[in-house]
C-alpha cells in the first residue's frame, strides 16, 4: 500500500478481550496522521506569522489538510484541525489560528474533492461556497462586537484623515485627496459589502493555489514507500501470547519474489531470554511483525491466547527510532501513555528500574537517544507484558546508551516473569542471552558489529601538503544570549584542519559537535571567535565546505537522482556525463541516474548527497553521523569509499560521530568534545 | 530518524538563533518554552490560565475602553511581576515596527478630532491619536497576555488541561477525548518538525544560486523548486506519521495521556475569583463621556 491511496474505511480496530474502544473512535494510524499533519501545518502557519515577510508560506499550509481529506475520513480531518489551530493559538496567537481554521477548511475541502474526483470547476464552486461562509462568519462577528469594530474604524478614519490633510496642504494633491477621503467613506459605509467580496476573493485564490499545490505534491508522493508496520490484530478472548510455537512458518510479503522470511520453527517459552541474529534481509522484522500477531503464508504459529499488543499481560515493543516511539512530553506521563483510564502504575519504581530514577518530571526533548531508549522500555513495561520484543533498539544510541541499555536488558527476565526476545546485530548483547537464533544461513561472522575501543594510530597517514583548510580561533556559541534560555554549547575551540587530514569528532549528547558542525560549514556564525575557510569566514562563503547531515533525506530536494546530484553541484541535469562521473565517485553506477529518490534505500541516499556535494570540489567535507542506521556491509562500504577518496585525492574528511568503529583508517585523528569544550587534539586520544 | 538532526537545545524551538551576523545579537524568539525557575503563577493549573485568555479577550473585544483597558493591563502587569519574568524575554523589535508606529501616530495626530490640548499656543486635537493608542493598546494586552501563558505553563500540561476543559462538552458527541489525544501528539511533533525545516533551510542555502533565463522559466523553475521542497517536507512528516502509528499500535492504542490528574487546585479558584470580579468591574464600571 502506497501512502497516496485513500484508504478503506478501517474495519477491525482493535476489539480485544480486555479493551473496547467506540467504534468510531480514531484508530492509532489516523490518530498518529492527523497529529502530524496538524503539527506541519501549525508549524507553516506560525512561520507565515511570526517571520516577516514570509505571509506567502501561509498559501501552502492547505496541503497536508488536503492530504488528510484525501486519505482519511472527515473525524480525522477535525480532530487535526482542532489540534493544529490550537498549537497554533497558543503560540502566534488569534492571527495564527484564523490562518490555520481557514487553510484547514479550504484543504479538507480541495481533499475531499481530489479523492471523488471532481475536478477544478468544483475547487472555484467550493471556493466561493467558503468564501461566502467565512464572509458571514466575519460579518457577524463584527456586528456583535460592535465597540471593537467602531473604535477600529475611528482609529483608520483618523489615519486616513491625518494623510489626507498632509496631501491637501499641496496644491496638486488637493482634489486626489478629496477623492480619496470619499472613496473611504464610502468604504466604510458599506463594510459588509467591502468584506464579503474580500472574503471570496481571498478564500477563492487560497483554494485554487493549495488545489495546484496538493496535485503537485500527490503526483510525487506516488511511489513514496509506506513504512508503516504494526498492524493491531482482529483478536478476541483471553491475552496469553507465551508459550508461543512457530512450526514452519514462512512469510512472504505480496508482490515479492522471495520468501522475506524462510521456514523457521521457534518456540519461545516464559522467562526465557532469546536473542536473534542474523544479516541484514535475513527476515529479523518480519519475525517481530508475526510474533505480534501476523499470520504466517503458511505454517504455523501456535498460542495459548491473543497477542495482546500493548495490553496488561500481552506484548509489548520496542523499536528502533528513539525519537518516534515516546509519545508524551514529560518523561512520567509518556510512561503510562495509552494506558487504561483505570491502570496507575508505579511510575517512579518502573524509573528506577530502567535508571530513569528522579527523572519523572523532566521534559523527553532533551533525552539523549539511549535515555529515550530506556524511557520506551519502562513504558513497555508499565503494562507487565508476558512478551517483551527489542527490535534493535540499540542501533541508533551511542556507546554509552547501548552500554546502559544492555544493562537493563540483561536483568529483566530475572526481575519479571516475562519472556524477552531481543532482535540485535551486536555481538556483546547476543552473549548475555539464554539463547541465540541465527536467522542467515551461513553463518557471517562478519555481518555482527563489534563495539570498538578508542582508537589507535594505525599506518602513518598519506603525506600530504599542509596547507590549513579549516582554522578555528578561540570559537564559542551561544544559543538565545540574553534570553533566560541562554545556553552555550562551545567554549573556546581552537584547531586547525590540514588538506588531506581525516579528523574525527567525537562526542556524547549534548557535547555541542552538531552546532560545531554548522559553523564550520558557515551556516551558523560563531557568537565568539572566528573560523577561517582558506583565510575568509565560513559563513561568507557557504557552499565551500560541504556537509552532509545524519538525516539523508532532508538534503535530496529534487525527484529524480539526476536532477538532485546536477543541482547540488550546480550543472544542468542534461549533462549526463558528468552526471555519470559524479556517480561513479561514490561507487554508484549511471544507471541510478534516471531513479527517482524515494526508491533508494538508506545507503543509498546517503551516497547520493555525498556525490552531490563532491561534485563542486569542496575544500572540506563534513559527515554528521554517517553510519547511522545503516547495517555493518553498508558501513564498511562507505568507510572504505571514503577512505579512497581521501588518500587518493587527497579530500578533506572530517567525521562527526559519537561512536569510533571501524573509523581508525579514515580519521587517523581524533578530536574529543565534553560539553563544549575540547578535551584533547592529536593524533592519540 | 535520527535522534538529533539539527543543533541547538533540544525541546526549544529557537528561530533566529543562528542569524548570520555575528555583529549584534538580536534576541531571538523561542516558543513553547516556560521561563525556568517557579513561582505562584508556573504552578498554576493551565485551564485556568487559559480562561484568563478567553476572559481578557472577551471583555477587551466587548469594551475597548479605557477603563477596561487599565484594569487588563494591571492585572496582566501583577501576574507578570508575580512570576519573575525577566526582561531578556521579550524578543528585540525590529526597526522598521518602531517606524511603522510612529507613522501610525503621525497620521492619526494630523487627522484631528476632539478633545482638543492646548500646548503653548499651539491647539493640538488628539482625538485621532487617542483612538490610536487604544487600538495598539488593546493589541499590546492581547500581545502580552498569549505572551504570558506560554511563559509560565509547560507545553506538557495544555493537552490534559484541555482535556479536562472539554469534559463538559462530552454529552453534544464532540470527541473530546481524541482532540485532546491529537492536539498532545501535535505538541509532541512540534519541535521535531521545526528541527526538519531548519535542516531543509540549510540544506538549500548550501546548494549554489541556480543560473536561470529569463521570464517564464524562471517562475516554471521557481515553481517546481517549492514543490520540491514541500514534497520533501511532507515525505518527512508521513514517515515520522507512519513512526508514531506504529508507536501507538505497539500502546495497545490511546489512553490516558497525563500521569497526574489535572485540575484546579485551592490557588486556581482564588486565581479564578479574581478573574471574575476584575472582568465584571470592567463590564460595569464606566465613566460617561466620551469613548
Amino acid at each position: 500500500m502506497t501512502s497516496t491511496r485513500p484508504e478503506a474505511p478501517a474495519e477491525h480496530s482493535a476489539q480485544t478481550a480486555s479493551r473496547r474502544r467506540p467504534p468510531r473512535s480514531l484508530t492509532p494510524v489516523e490518530m498518529a496522521h492527523a497529529s502530524v499533519m496538524a503539527a506541519l501545518s501549525s508549524a507553516l502557519a506560525i512561520l507565515s506569522v511570526v517571520i516577516p515577510f514570509a505571509g506567502g508560506l501561509s498559501l501552502l499550509v492547505p496541503v497536508p489538510m488536503g492530504l488528510l481529506g484525501y486519505r482519511y475520513r472527515l473525524r480525522v480531518l477535525l480532530a487535526a484541525a482542532f489540534a493544529a489551530s490550537t498549537v497554533a493559538f497558543l503560540i502566534a496567537g488569534i492571527s495564527g489560528f484564523m490562518v490555520v481554521l481557514n487553510c484547514a477548511y479550504v484543504g479538507g475541502a480541495t481533499g475531499i474533492i481530489k479523492r471523488r474526483g471532481w475536478g477544478m470547476p468544483m475547487v472555484v464552486v467550493a471556493g466561493t461556497v467558503l468564501g461566502v461562509l467565512n464572509g458571514l462568519w466575519i460579518i457577524a462577528i463584527l456586528i456583535v462586537l460592535e465597540r471593537l469594530r467602531t473604535l477600529v474604524f475611528e482609529a483608520m478614519t483618523a489615519n486616513v484623515d491625518g494623510v489626507v490633510s498632509l496631501m491637501s496642504k499641496f496644491e496638486p494633491f488637493r482634489q486626489a485627496a478629496a477623492d480619496v477621503r470619499a472613496v473611504f467613506g464610502l468604504a466604510l459605509q458599506y463594510w459588509p459589502v467591502l468584506i464579503m467580496a474580500y472574503s471570496i476573493f481571498s478564500m477563492m485564490v487560497v483554494s485554487l493555489v493549495g488545489w495546484w499545490a496538493l496535485s503537485r505534491v500527490l503526483e510525487r508522493l506516488r511511489g513514496v514507500p509506506d513504512v508503516h508496520k504494526l498492524d493491531s490484530p482482529a483478536e478476541t478472548g483471553q491475552v496469553a501470547p507465551v508459550p508461543v510455537r512457530l512450526r514452519e512458518a514462512r512469510f512472504r510479503y505480496p508482490g515479492a519474489d522471495h520468501d522475506a522470511l524462510r521456514p523457521l520453527n521457534l518456540a519461545v517459552e516464559p522467562g526465557e531470554h532469546i536473542a536473534i541474529t542474523g544479516a541484514n534481509g535475513s527476515g529479523k522484522t518480519t519475525l517481530m511483525l508475526l510474533l505480534c500477531g501476523r499470520a504466517p503464508t503458511s505454517g504455523s504459529i501456535e498460542r495459548p491466547g491473543a497477542v495482546g499488543l500493548g495490553q496488561q499481560g500481552g506484548t509489548a515493543v520496542v523499536m528502533q527510532h528513539p525519537e518516534s516511539q515516546v509519545l508524551g512530553t514529560r518523561v512520567a506521563d509518556d510512561v503510562v501513555w495509552g494506558l487504561p483510564a483505570e491502570t496507575h502504575p508505579d511510575v517512579d519504581a518502573l524509573l528506577e528500574e530502567v535508571g530513569l530514577g528522579g527523572m519523572a518530571e523532566r521534559d523527553t526533548g532533551g533525552l539523549s537517544g539511549g535515555e529515550l531508549q530506556r524511557l520506551a522500555v519502562a513504558a513497555a513495561l508499565a503494562r507487565q507484558p508476558s512478551m517483551l520484543i527489542a527490535d534493535e533498539i540499540t542501533t541508533m544510541v551511542d556507546q554509552a546508551g547501548r552500554d546502559g541499555l544492555l544493562e537493563v536488558l540483561s536483568g529483566l527476565t530475572e526481575h519479571h516473569r516475562m519472556a524477552l526476545v531481543n532482535i540485535t546485530h551486536y555481538d556483546n548483547e547476543a552473549q548475555v542471552a539464554d539463547r541465540t537464533v541465527n536467522l542467515s544461513q551461513s553463518l557471517d561472522n562478519m555481518a555482527m558489529v563489534g563495539s570498538a575501543a578508542a582508537p589507535v594510530p594505525g599506518h602513518a597517514p598519506a603525506p600530504h601538503s599542509s596547507r590549513p583548510v579549516l582554522e578555528l580561533r578561540g570559537v564559542g556559541h551561544e544559543y538565545g544570549a540574553g534570553t533566560p534560555w541562554a545556553k552555550t554549547a562551545l567554549r573556546d575551540v581552537s584547531f586547525t584542519v590540514n588538506e588531506g587530514d581525516g579528523v574525527l569528532i567525537h562526542g556524547g549528547n549534548g557535547s555541542g559537535k552538531s552546532t560545531l558542525a554548522w559553523i564550520m560549514a558557515g551556516l551558523t556564525a560563531p557568537t565568539t571567535g572566528e573560523c577561517l575557510v582558506g583565510g575568509r569566514p565560513a559563513h561568507e562563503c557557504v557552499g565551500d565546505v560541504a556537509i552532509a547531515f545524519q538525516a539523508a533525506r532532508l538534503q535530496l530536494m529534487r525527484s529524480r537522482v539526476d536532477l538532485e546530484v546536477a543541482s547540488a553541484a550546480g550543472f544542468s541535469p542534461n549533462d549526463t556525463g558528468r552526471v555519470i562521473a559524479a556517480l561513479a565517485t561514490v561507487g554508484l553506477d549511471g544507471s541510478l541516474a534516471g531513479r527517482r529518490i524515494d526508491q533508494l534505500s538508506g545507503g543509498q541516499m546517503r551516497r547520493v548527497v555525498i556525490a552531490g556535494l563532491l561534485a563542486r570540489w569542496p575544500q572540506a567535507l563534513i559527515l554528521d553521523e554517517p553510519l547511522a542506521g545503516l547495517d555493518a556491509p553498508s558501513q564498511r562500504g562507505l568507510l572504505r569509499l571514503l577512505t579512497d577518496l581521501r588518500i587518493n585525492t587527497g579530500l578533506t574528511v572530517i567525521v562527526i560521530s559519537h561512536d569510533f568503529a571501524g573509523l581508525e583508517e579514515l580519521c587517523p585523528r581524533t578530536l574529543h568534545l565534553d560539553r563544549g569544550v575540547l578535551r584533547s587534539s592529536g593524533p592519540t586520544p | 530518524m535520527p535522534a538529533n538532526p539539527a543543533p541547538g537545545p533540544r525541546g526549544a524551538a529557537i528561530l533566529g538563533a543562528d542569524a548570520v551576523s555575528p555583529a549584534r545579537q538580536r534576541r531571538p524568539v523561542v516558543l513553547l518554552r516556560p521561563v525556568p525557575g517557579t513561582s505562584v503563577i508556573h504552578e498554576l493549573w493551565a485551564g485556568t490560565k487559559i480562561i484568563a485568555v478567553f476572559v481578557i479577550s472577551l471583555v477587551l473585544a466587548f469594551h475597548p475602553r479605557w477603563i477596561p483597558i487599565a484594569l487588563m493591563a494591571t492585572l496582566v502587569a501583577v501576574t507578570i511581576r508575580l512570576a519573575h519574568i525577566p526582561r531578556g524575554v521579550v524578543p528585540s523589535i525590529p526597526r522598521w515596527l518602531w517606524i511603522l508606529l510612529l507613522l501610525g501616530a503621525v497620521t492619526a495626530t494630523l487627522g484631528g478630532g476632539e478633545p482638543v490640548l492646548h500646548l503653548w499656543s499651539i491647539d493640538v486635537e488628539v482625538g485621532g491619536l487617542l483612538k490610536f493608542l487604544r487600538i495598539t493598546a488593546v493589541s499590546i494586552v492581547l500581545l502580552a497576555t498569549g505572551a504570558l501563558v506560554s511563559w509560565t505553563t509547560n507545553v506538557a500540561d495544555v493537552a490534559p488541561a484541555v482535556a479536562t476543559l472539554g469534559r463538559p462538552l462530552r454529552p453534544l458527541r464532540i470527541p473530546v477525548d481524541d482532540w485532546a489525544v491529537a492536539l498532545s501528539l501535535s505538541l509532541r511533533a512540534f519541535p521535531m518538525l521545526l528541527d526538519e525545516f531548519r535542516l531543509l533551510y540549510a540544506a538549500r542555502k548550501l546548494r549554489p544560486r541556480p543560473v536561470l533565463p529569463d521570464g517564464r522559466m524562471r517562475r516554471r523553475r521557481w515553481a517546481v523548486e517549492l514543490v520540491d521542497l514541500l514534497t520533501a517536507g511532507v515525505t518527512v512528516a508521513l514517515r515520522r506519521a507512519d513512526e508514531m502509528g506504529d508507536a501507538i499500535t505497539a500502546r495497545g492504542g490511546t489512553g490516558q495521556i497525563s500521569a497526574a490528574p489535572s485540575g484546579p487546585k485551592k490557588a486556581d479558584w482564588v486565581a479564578l475569583g479574581i478573574i471574575a470580579v476584575v472582568g465584571l468591574a470592567a463590564f460595569f464600571v464606566e465613566i460617561p463621556g466620551p469613548a
